[in-house]
């Protein structure tokens, strides 16, 4: 039997174990694809599994259960992503160059195992294309390892495979994550605390005082007895609201600073977390998470710490002092405990799913909210206020029945707990009303029955609030998961961690990346190129080619990709992030201005900036002239969005702001894209002057604007399909070349009509 | 320019599983190896079919698959069968949660399968027909036609995250 001990993604079944060594002899193997899918596409054991000289394919709807491909008879092996699955295709060499090719279906999978197929592919074809062996085995074993990088103990993707995991760091109940914000209070609420069992304890001798009252002092007249009573009464009653209006005070300092706290995490969390993140969680989820969620489980935090606290202390008092005045009532009046506890279980599991169900309706509601009011020119000019209204009345009505769902439930809840309740104090009633009625051996007074009866009804204050804890313990739980969804999330990796070069010169170099963005499409296909320090490259191709995803990865935006990037021959994750990204100068096609100052947007990425500086940067980036013309100059206050400049000047302004940096790299990804020639030229001007010394990478749609570059990369689906300077390319008479064509063209058109409109 | 094809007038045969060619009667038109793609996938359509060629180019727009002649629509459906893999959840077997990552085991119509899903909030989604569609951590695609026919466990189970 063949050895199987090198890379697989899975074990390998032992019927395909049994197959492969049958096939292959004593070949060795060198790496597995374990499939989940049959060729039917039914769910089943498959596998491709790969050796020096061949593969083999071992799938049930194979003849004979396998089928064997020696390398030299492939010609191309192709991973074909379709919708949900995969397959690898492998196109046979054929004996008669007039025939058809051949191609063979060998493996079938879902998007699970598209990685390594991938990789496996890649494999064959170079090796066949003669390429190193044992190199493009190390390109397989990375893949793997990638694969591989999984926390053992919660299966979360490691950042690489020795990383910490992010995720069980510090891993804990929800509660025990909260002590987090409670702690830095714990003064102020430890006092809460105190004041809190004093006043409780308090609140145990008026029934005291009503016993004395009916049994001792109206029976016997006694007068001077009766004031010294009400005095003492008053006196207490002094006290407790004393104390309870300083613990209010405390209560609420604490709870606010607990709150803020949250929200500040919250939002800093936010900042660091990967553009990944943000592909698949709306805004709007994350705003309510910081506004909302917060609040409903500071509100939780307060009552599990405070009143419960206070509660419990009640509870143990008034049984004391129940049991001390009489033991048989005591344990008459607990009969309805078990149900209480019962029912606030039976309750908690009821009410749980809705308030999830009530947060994701919620979370609808602000997502809307989220992408309609900042997008209000865009619904008035389509006049679709109509539309968006019964989109929002939809969603506001959906969460509204929910809402009368839960909401039956969680009142129907108190009140037969608080029934249930009554009933202790109506057997206390009955029972004690007998024993004076009919004394026998158990004899009471009837100032001892009225205390008792007010102790039961202070006793079920307690049990009450237990039973009713589920409701916000759920909905507090609801929150608390989403908050952490948050909190506990990857950030982005190698804030303040990793190295700083001493210089960046800006020599960049992408080795055999492969990127997706989901597993269902790849964006960037084994791209490789070299940048020198200096080099000014102009990165083409159509939309939707993958010319921006390479600067997102070289930004870093996205790490979860195969293959490296280096810049001065250092691998960019073995940089720290914020001295890398202080490197690069990144200038997008529709800039971000902030609600703020013309300055402070400028200065946005330089803190403590002189003045002269700033002024110096607009200067450069042609931006100073329309600045001095501002009625208010460089103090203007922009709106949000940078409302009140136009596209050309926003644009102006953040190429100021890359001025500011000084940056080693310069990333320019449309800049002229969605301006008029005259502004174009402009910023042309203001780019040209900034890109001296340093290497720059610039996206364009309009090729005139790659004027300066000395190289062209030319991007198709995600490859580089050629790479050269504008003479080289226009030499090649590839895409490039049709492309200047077809610009050359529709300038001359544009130019005539313009030219004939002027006439 | 868009070119639709309104169903007669096209023979449709099936070339390598997911790919057909297509022959246009009247007209010397052929074309090899078109790759079928959907155009309302989640809407689940059988109306507006992109035909592409090797490079991803639209070549043609089926309007729609039931105008097509019969062997012409067995063919074309076939090829979309294939590309298609959106496994129909019949059962919920087993669900766990352990540190915020859910595995679920499902039955499906393509037999049982066990997966893993990162974040349910953002994992499912429920359609305005009621469907609901589950995207898993190696984003497979995965489909509920109506949760309500499902056993009462599964509707259990399945609830919170709807």
């Amino acid at each position: 039997m063949a050895e199987i001990k090198t890379f697989s993604n899975k074990p390998i079944p032992e019927k395909i174990s049994e197959i492969a060594g049958k096939v292959l002899g004593d070949e060795k193997i060198l790496f597995a694809v374990i499939g989940d899918l049959n060729l039917d596409g039914k769910y089943d054991d498959s596998a491709f599994i790969v050796t020096e000289s061949s593969a083999v394919a071992v799938d049930t709807r194979h003849e004979n259960g396998y089928r064997l491909y020696r390398f030299d008879e492939i010609e191309k092996v192709i991973v074909k992503r379709m919708y949900g699955n995969a397959i690898i295709r492998i196109r046979l060499k054929n004996s008669d160059e007039s025939e058809k090719k051949k191609v063979e279906i060998a493996l079938r999978f879902t998007y699970a195992n598209a990685d390594i197929a991938d990789a496996a592919a890649i494999f064959i074809n170079n090796v066949t294309d003669g390429m190193d062996l044992e190199e493009q085995l190390l390109i397989v074993k990375s893949t793997y390892d990638k694969q591989r990088s999984f926390c053992p103990k919660c299966g979360r993707k490691l950042a690489s495979p020795d990383a910490e995991c992010y995720n069980c760091k510090g891993k804990g109940k929800i509660l025990s994550k909260l002590m987090k914000y409670l702690l830095p209070e714990k003064g102020k609420l430890i006092i809460c605390i105190v004041l809190s069992v004093i006043v409780t304890f308090l609140s145990l001798v008026p029934p005291r005082v009503t016993q004395m009252m009916v049994d001792e002092i109206l029976p016997k007249n006694d007068a001077k007895g009766l004031v010294i009573i009400i005095l003492a009464l008053l006196g207490v009653y002094i006290v407790q609201y004393f104390l309870g209006f300083i613990r209010s005070y405390y209560l609420r300092i604490a709870g606010d600073k607990i709150i803020i706290d949250l929200k500040k995490d919250i939002y800093a969390k936010a900042q660091y977390l990967p553009l990944s993140y943000y592909d698949k969680t709306s805004t709007g989820s994350v705003i309510n998470r910081v506004n909302s969620d917060s609040v409903i489980l500071q509100n939780f935090i307060m009552r599990i710490s405070q009143e419960g606290i206070t509660q419990g202390f009640l509870l143990i008092g008034i049984a004391v002092i129940m049991l001390v005045m009489n033991w048989k009532l005591t344990l008459l009046s607990l009969l309805p405990v078990p149900l209480v506890v019962l029912g606030g279980r039976l309750f908690g599991k009821k009410i749980g799913p809705m308030y999830r169900r009530l947060w994701i309706r919620s979370s609808h509601i602000s997502t809307l909210l989220a992408d309609t009011i900042p997008g209000v020119r865009v619904i008035k000019s389509f006049t679709n206020e109509d539309s968006i209204i019964s989109k929002f009345k939809a969603y506001c009505d959906d969460w509204l029945k929910e809402d009368k769902r839960a909401s039956m439930i969680s009142s129907v809840f108190p009140n037969v707990m608080t029934f249930l309740i009554t009933c202790g104090s109506v057997i206390i009633w009955y029972v004690g009303g007998r024993w004076i009625i009919d004394p026998e051996n158990n004899s009471i007074t009837i100032g001892m029955l009225v205390s008792f009866i007010s102790y039961t009804s202070m006793f079920y204050g307690p049990v009450g609030f237990f039973a009713n804890i589920s409701d916000s313990y759920q909905s507090a739980l609801a929150s608390a998961e989403k908050i952490f969804d948050i909190i506990d999330a990857e950030p982005e990796h190698d804030f303040a961690k990793g190295t700083e070069l001493e210089r960046m010169d800006g020599k960049i170099e992408f080795r055999n990346v492969n990127f997706a963005f989901d597993r269902s499409k790849k964006v960037v296909d084994n791209v490789s190129f070299t940048l020198n320090p200096g080099d000014i490259v102009g990165i083409v191709g159509t939309t939707g080619s993958g010319k921006s995803t390479l600067i997102n990865l070289l930004m870093r935006f996205y790490d979860d990709y195969e293959g490296e990037i280096l810049v001065d021959d250092v691998n960019i994750k073995d940089i720290d992030m914020k001295y890398y990204r202080d490197q690069i100068g990144y200038v997008q096609q529709e800039p971000l201005m902030f609600k703020d100052t013309v300055f402070n947007n400028i200065a946005y990425g330089t803190p403590n900036a002189h003045v002269e500086q700033v002024i110096y940067a607009a200067d450069v980036a042609n931006a100073h002239g329309f600045i001095s013309r501002l009625p208010d100059s460089y103090d203007t206050y922009l709106g949000e969005r940078g409302i009140g400049l136009s596209g050309g000047e926003k644009q102006r302004l953040s190429i100021a702001r890359a001025v500011m940096k000084n940056p080693s790299i310069l990333i320019f990804d449309e800049a002229t894209a969605a301006v008029d020639s005259e502004t174009e030229e402009l910023i042309q001007q203001a780019i040209e002057r900034l890109i001296r010394g340093r290497t720059t990478l610039m996206i364009a749609h309009r090729l005139s604007t790659l004027r300066k570059a000395n190289r062209i990369l030319v991007v198709d689906k995600g490859r580089i399909i050629e790479n050269g300077s504008h003479d080289e390319l226009m030499a090649l008479k590839g895409k490039y070349y049709k492309l200047i064509q077809i610009q050359s063209m529709s300038q001359k058109v544009r130019e005539q009509k313009e030219s004939e409109n002027f006439e | 320019m868009l070119k639709y094809i309104e169903g007669p007038e096209v023979k449709l045969t099936v070339n390598d599983k997911i790919f057909i060619d297509a022959e246009f009667y009247g007209s010397d038109e052929k074309l090899y190896e078109l790759e079928p793609h959907r155009l309302f996938p989640i809407s689940g359509l059988n109306k507006y079919i992109s035909l592409l060629d090797s490079e991803g180019n639209e070549r043609a727009i089926i309007r729609n698959i039931d105008n097509l002649l019969p062997e012409s629509k067995a063919a074309l459906q076939s090829a979309l069968d294939e590309y298609y893999m959106i496994p129909k959840i019949t059962r919920f077997v087993k669900r766990y949660e352990k540190f915020n990552i859910w595995m679920w085991t499902v039955d499906t119509d393509k037999g049982r399968y066990t997966f893993e899903l990162r974040n349910s909030l953002t994992a499912i989604k429920t359609l305005y027909d009621g469907r609901i569609l589950i995207k898993d951590g190696s984003d497979n695609r995965y489909e509920i036609t109506d949760l309500y026919k499902l056993d009462k466990r599964s509707i259990k189970m399945m609830l919170p995250d709807i």
